[in-house]
């Protein structure tokens, strides 16, 4: 009965999204491409860069900076003919935050022989599962953005480092580093003696926190409390009020600006008028919009952005490219992430052809690839991690951060 | 003592937002029985209106002035949450009603995941956490050793205001007792002349306005907003509903003020920490339904389905 | 009847079909696209193409091609369920047509790319629109009757030759599902930038097989082989998982569809599972992800993982057990509450426990789940030295890495179906379906509901514990986040998409409900949009599922068992009764 039409209204509606869908998707379509680099020589092929982030869902937002500025990475060098006799194309595969859904897609770009290397992923989690496989198949990973001590020197990465993927590499700081380099100034150079310790209970902002309170005791401060909050909470009265008995002179959040800016707003409108330090999580503008104030503290890894001539000319390249879309915290990451493929993989080939046999010269090149990043000088040490372990702590004056210590970490 | 003092305060200004929330839970399951996963949904996309209104409506000069931008902006929430509702009732549960008990709570869900998609994706960026104007009076209120934003003290005051207006207007007006005779049996309140499918639009309507307050509200105490804010805080109103005992307009308010205690307080005393806050609640709501399924205030049933 | 053959008087339904037929035909032979698509050949260059190739019609414009002749042969052919026949091939000609048509129109940018522009025609998409529009008008005009029962014994035949004509059909059947399996899997290739066409290629693909499949049900032909291979159960299973055993031999051999069809096959056993409690005891479970979750973390904790805290190390198979032993006594636990709370307080309930579960693992509970690092570097499952990611060679064959845990989830998947087709069938199935049915009527009959209900329970998480197990060796790592709300939403989804009670139908689900996420990455972004709407116009189109059970389908969709709409089977009955003839019937 009413069934068919019933049928026939749920095809049309079906059709409806799918064309809707489609025209939206043109633009983005990456065959779309390739009328200015008529100049290079691109008669070898198409190589591909692969980008496995999150593209659906809440960190949408950060996976579309991150697989953009590959973009960005992958665009110039076809331009500026970095990888002779071939044309590279990036091809961003969604990991929906999940870990098997992460291993898939990394199964799906090994099984193309011109896939070169992938930069990926956004969360520690996922690269757990898509690490394995791409080591299996002898494929280049650089991650921009997992700071989990663990992926690169094992377990126990403290007293015995043992390197777990040889295909494994990172261009983000560890939170090893991280963590010990903010409690040093918090402690040292600022004389916080009563710390407080807040996370959103994720990966990053959890082994961040760690770090720091080693570090932080081990240089005399107390740590007063540590606190825990949902990683979609936006009311924190609950643990403001759980810290106040403490009277802090700091707090130190592991998480991200999302929750970062408002809890350091909220602690102050509830009288806990004390600077708030996160990681290269919150060191974003965003921050300051969300409730950042003055004097709230960020560590970020390499010298300050506005010193390095490389790191603004990413930037403005990002904002002349992309109109829509920030590159977030890990944007300029994947950028040298995504260099440092592009620059192995020329030096691999030379003059000669692409071949999957190719993979273990070019995991090699990867291994002694030195460069002038957007965020600093980009190189990889014996387990893969990046070796610029410079670190900046930055401070929100006025609207906008300003940097104040820069140097390495030191016990 | 202090930190017990605050953390209640804290906990009756949560219990406010949930309860506003739960007013449209427990009303909807009242009467047609069904769990309205989305109407957390209806809550988040009532911020997104008040924040729409603030941002491309209200001309600069106003934004000031709180007694004009936070009726204003209520009423962009409140019609923007009103009009989703309305929309959901009809295109995705009316066609249903008939339906085996799954099908609209498994709909539901679709609302309430699809929901939260489209603002996302089409809200000018949405897709991260925007800052949320607090037009309302920015002090700390102090009473005693406890301080209030006056923006908690505003949604605690809504909450039992509201909650009683409702439940005057099912007591006392005639659309009212509509209501409660559809609740008891829609058919033989058809046959006494009552149309069903206004009562349901108007009860999904009343709940949907609360739900769109409460919106924007909170979204002005914790000056924050995300795409997110709804799901958790919707499932926080549905125990508070349940506990107080669905159906019962006051039971749901109550409800919920326990459940903000019960957060509260639990994340500051219980073994764990506010790390296991969340957890607690859902503890509670476990042994309300396993040794009191008509909760705290509802009528015992004999069958429960 | 419908209101789609009321449009058209019954006399013109043949004709309307022919034209429908030739229209399709034609549509197959004329250009699709007025450009060169920039990176390839997606329909070929605007040419009439028949005349100078007939045969080198490929992809989607042979499917037309193949739609169009077999509907003008059924259109002239006597066959009963003919209307039903003509009315698939119409909506599945409409579906390919109408996917390439906005693949075409979105990549060319304005309606110039499926009619005429630049000099050249293209008409084929149009034409093929209009066919698929005439055949299912014409179709249903001819008659949307009864569904044809085909008698189980055909041609007279009985003992040993009956039994053998069945397994034939049986075998052929099972092998034609493979390849169909096989080609969908691989359909439009892996999409990448090498191949922006696999998104529209594998949808259109997708419309012919399921205007296939709809067909071959429309004249009777799927009813009759379920109730073969009902009748031959035994042997039903032993050749499906023999074919599914196959799958890697095909062009589907791939690490990343191994990888693939790995995965959906620990969700199709979890769905089956699942099924079990929902499709069976009818008790809605909103958290059941926590038990494949629970299964995972302590299959983890004894894999001898450098992250576990206990240090145990144990043998798999052990390790499975143990699992699988420990989630059914939370499966219990978790299910006592069902003794006092019913339906939607149930759900909740269920759902607050999966809350629980993630909140606690996230929390490092009992330092066993490792927290927000997840516990990872969990060792693959071994026989000797051979670990199950390694390729291995079979038969001559070289098998891609992956392989050897596609066989063990294979067996996996066939042991879980077992169990659920003879609990099914048992005293204590029909029990859990009077539960659903009405509690307390079963009550009433003497069925012990309480203990029906928690073992529904315990066997739906014991199956979700031991896929867990076999997930956490697989993935390498075991992290809260893979088990969240959404994963049970998405379980649910594909129990209820594939019909609830039915195992093909979980099999079917969670086969798509994967899949198709996998084979449209283009669409990412608005992947759990389409996710959300899905779920809405499923409960509102089509409740009962793609394959229901039986005795589901007759509470769903308004229908008897016998496919019959209720309202005229109740007329029936009234008839019959003033006539005085008693004769069964499920109204």
């Amino acid at each position: 009965m009413r069934n068919h039409t019933v049928k026939a209204a749920a095809l049309v509606a079906a059709g409806a999204l799918l064309l809707s869908a489609c025209s939206t998707n043109k633009e983005e379509s990456p065959g779309g491409g390739g009328d200015n680099q008529a100049s290079c020589d691109q008669s070898k092929g198409t190589l591909v860069v692969g980008v496995i982030v999150p593209l659906s869902g809440d960190l949408e937002a950060l996976g579309k900076g991150i697989s953009q500025s590959a973009q960005l990475a992958v665009d110039q060098a076809n331009t500026e003919c970095k990888v002779p006799g071939y044309k590279l194309a990036l091809d961003a595969q969604d990991d929906q935050r999940d870990p098997t859904i992460g291993a898939q897609a990394a199964t799906k770009l090994a099984s193309e022989e011109s896939i070169v290397g992938v930069v990926g992923t956004l969360n520690s989690s996922v690269a757990q599962s898509v690490a394995p496989v791409l080591a299996q198949n002898n494929i280049l990973q650089i991650s921009p953005a997992n700071t989990n001590d663990t992926l690169t020197k094992g377990e126990d990465y403290l007293n015995s480092p043992k390197r777990q993927w040889k295909t494994y590499f990172r261009t983000c700081t560890v939170d090893s580093l991280q963590g010990p380099y903010a409690a040093n100034y918090l402690v040292g150079q600022a004389g916080k003696k009563k710390i407080a310790i807040v996370t959103n209970g994720l990966t990053y902002g959890e082994g961040l926190a760690d770090t720091f309170t080693v570090q932080a005791e081990k240089k005399g401060a107390e740590i007063v409390t540590r606190q825990k909050v949902g990683e979609n909470d936006t009311d924190f009265s609950g643990v403001i009020s759980a810290i106040k008995p403490f009277n802090p002179d700091a707090v130190y959040f592991g998480g991200e600006y999302p929750q970062a800016g408002p809890l350091s707003k909220q602690l102050a409108s509830a009288g806990i008028n004390v600077p708030v330090m996160g990681g290269d999580g919150i060191f974003d503008k965003t921050f300051i919009e969300l409730g950042g104030k003055e004097g709230d503290l960020a560590t970020s890894v390499g010298a300050p952005t506005d010193e390095l001539p490389s790191a603004k000319a990413f930037i403005d390249a990002y904002n002349k490219e992309f109109e829509e879309g920030s590159f977030g915290a890990y944007g300029a990451f994947s950028y040298d992430a995504t260099n440092a493929i592009i620059a192995s993989l020329a030096e691999t080939i030379g003059d000669g052809e692409w071949s999957a046999d190719k993979r273990d010269a070019l995991l090699e090149a990867a291994q002694k690839y030195s460069a002038e990043g957007a965020t600093g000088q980009i190189s990889f040490d014996e387990n893969g991690d990046s070796t610029n372990k410079v670190l900046t702590v930055y401070q929100v004056k006025g609207t906008d951060w300003a940097s104040v210590e820069t140097g390495e970490f030191e016990e | 003592m202090t930190t017990l003092l605050q953390q209640i305060a804290n906990g009756l200004v949560l219990g406010a937002t949930i309860g506003l929330i739960a007013v449209g839970y427990t009303m909807v399951y009242g009467i047609i029985q069904l769990i309205n996963f989305a109407h957390g949904e209806v809550f988040m996309v009532g911020a997104f209106g008040g924040l729409a209104v603030w941002r491309f409506v209200l001309p600069e000069g106003m934004k000031e002035d709180w007694y004009v931008a936070l009726p204003l902006m209520l009423v962009g929430g409140v019609v923007v949450s009103v009009t989703i509702a309305m929309l959901m009732e009809r295109f995705a549960y009316r066609p249903l009603r008939n339906a085996p008990r799954l099908a609209p709570l498994i709909t539901a869900l679709g609302v309430s995941i699809a929901l939260q998609e489209a603002v996302r994706i089409w809200f000018p960026d949405a897709d991260r956490s925007q800052s949320f104007p607090r037009v309302f009076i920015n002090t700390q209120v102090k009473i005693g050793p406890v301080e209030i934003p006056a923006t908690g003290l505003l949604l605690i005051a809504t909450a039992i205001l509201l909650g009683l207006l409702v439940q005057l207007y099912v007591n006392k007006t005639r659309m009212g007792r509509a209501m409660r005779a559809t609740s008891q049996d829609r058919d033989t309140a058809r046959l006494m002349g009552v149309n069903p499918d206004r009562v349901i639009v108007l009860t999904f309507v009343i709940g949907a306005a609360l739900a769109g307050i409460a919106g924007v509200m909170y979204g002005m105490h914790v000056q924050t907003l995300g795409v997110r804010a709804g799901f958790q805080t919707g499932i926080f109103a549905f125990t508070a509903a349940v506990l107080g005992g669905i159906g019962s307009l006051p039971g749901a308010v109550i409800g919920a003020f326990i459940i903000g205690l019960v957060e509260r307080l639990g994340g500051q005393y219980l073994p764990g920490g506010t790390a296991y806050a969340y957890v607690w609640v859902f503890v509670v709501l476990i042994l309300v339904l396993v040794f009191r399924p008509q909760g705290l205030f509802g009528e015992s049933e004999k069958v429960r389905a | 009847m419908s209101r789609l053959s009321s449009l058209v008087p019954a006399a013109l339904g043949r004709p309307l079909s022919a034209v429908g037929s030739v229209l399709l035909l034609v549509a197959a032979m004329l250009p699709w696209a007025t450009f060169l698509l920039n990176d390839g050949a997606y329909p070929d260059k605007a040419t009439l193409q028949f005349f100078d190739a007939p045969f080198a019609l490929t992809g989607y414009r042979w499917h037309v091609l193949l739609f169009g002749v077999a509907a003008l042969v059924i259109t002239f052919v006597p066959l009963p369920g003919k209307g039903r026949a003509l009315r698939a091939l119409g909506f599945g000609g409409l579906a390919i047509s109408v996917i390439s048509a906005g693949f075409i129109l979105s990549e060319g940018g304005g309606l110039g790319a499926i009619t005429a522009a630049d000099g050249a025609t293209a008409f084929g998409s149009i034409v093929g629109i209009l066919g698929g529009v005439a055949l299912v008008l014409g179709g249903s005009a001819i008659g949307i009757g009864d569904i044809p029962h085909w008698p189980d014994s055909p041609f007279g035949l009985t003992g040993w030759a009956q039994r053998l004509l069945a397994w034939a059909v049986l075998i052929v059947s099972f092998v034609a599902l493979l390849w169909l399996v096989s080609e969908t899997l691989t359909a439009g290739g892996t999409s990448g930038v090498s191949n922006p066409y696999a998104g529209p290629i594998f949808l259109a693909f997708l419309g012919m097989a399921v205007g296939v499949l709809a067909a071959l049900h429309g004249i009777g032909f799927t009813r009759w082989l379920t109730s073969l291979s009902e009748r031959h159960r035994a042997f039903s299973i032993i050749v499906l998982v023999l074919c599914a055993a196959a799958l890697p031999f095909t062009d589907a051999g791939t690490q990343y569809w191994m990888t693939v069809a790995g995965t959906i096959g620990i969700y199709a056993a979890t769905a089956i599972g699942l099924n079990v409690v929902v499709g069976l005891a009818g008790l809605l479970d909103l958290g059941y992800v926590a038990f494949m979750g629970i299964g995972a973390f302590v299959a983890a904790n004894l894999s001898g993982s450098a992250a576990s805290k206990l240090g145990i190390t144990l043998p798999f198979p052990i390790a499975a057990v143990i699992a699988a032993v420990i989630v059914g006594i939370i499966g219990a636990i978790v299910g006592s509450p069902t003794l006092r709370v019913r339906g939607d307080y149930l759900a909740i309930v269920t759902l607050a426990f999966g809350e629980i579960f993630s909140k606690s693992a996230q929390n490092n509970i009992g330092d066993l789940t490792g927290g927000a690092n997840a516990i990872s570097n969990i060792p693959p499952i071994a026989v000797g030295d051979l670990g199950f990611n390694e390729p291995i060679t079979l038969l001559g064959t070289k098998l891609p890495p992956g392989v050897l845990y596609y066989f063990l989830i294979t067996l996996l998947v066939g042991l879980v179906m077992a169990v659920f087709a003879n609990l099914k069938n048992s005293r204590m199935g029909r029990a859990w379906i009077a539960i659903r049915e009405d509690e307390d009527v079963a009550r009433a009959m003497g069925i012990k509901t309480g203990q029906a209900k928690i073992l529904a329970f315990l066997v739906g998480a014991t199956l979700a514990g031991l896929a867990g197990a076999v997930f956490a060796h697989k993935l390498g790592t075991a992290s809260y986040d893979a088990y969240s709300f959404l994963q049970s939403v998405t379980l649910l989804a594909a129990v209820i998409l594939g019909g609830m009670g039915s195992i093909p139908g979980a099999v079917l689900g969670a086969s798509l409900l994967f899949v198709l996420p996998e084979k449209l990455r283009e669409f990412d972004n608005y992947r759990l949009l389409f996710f959300g709407l899905a779920l809405i116009l499923i409960m509102r189109f089509r409740p009962q599922g793609m394959v229901p059970d039986r005795i589901r389908r007759a509470e769903f969709a308004g229908e008897t068992a016998e496919g019959k709409p209720i309202e005229e089977v109740q007329e029936q009955l009234v008839v019959e009764h003033e006539l005085d003839v008693p004769k069964g019937g499920k109204a």
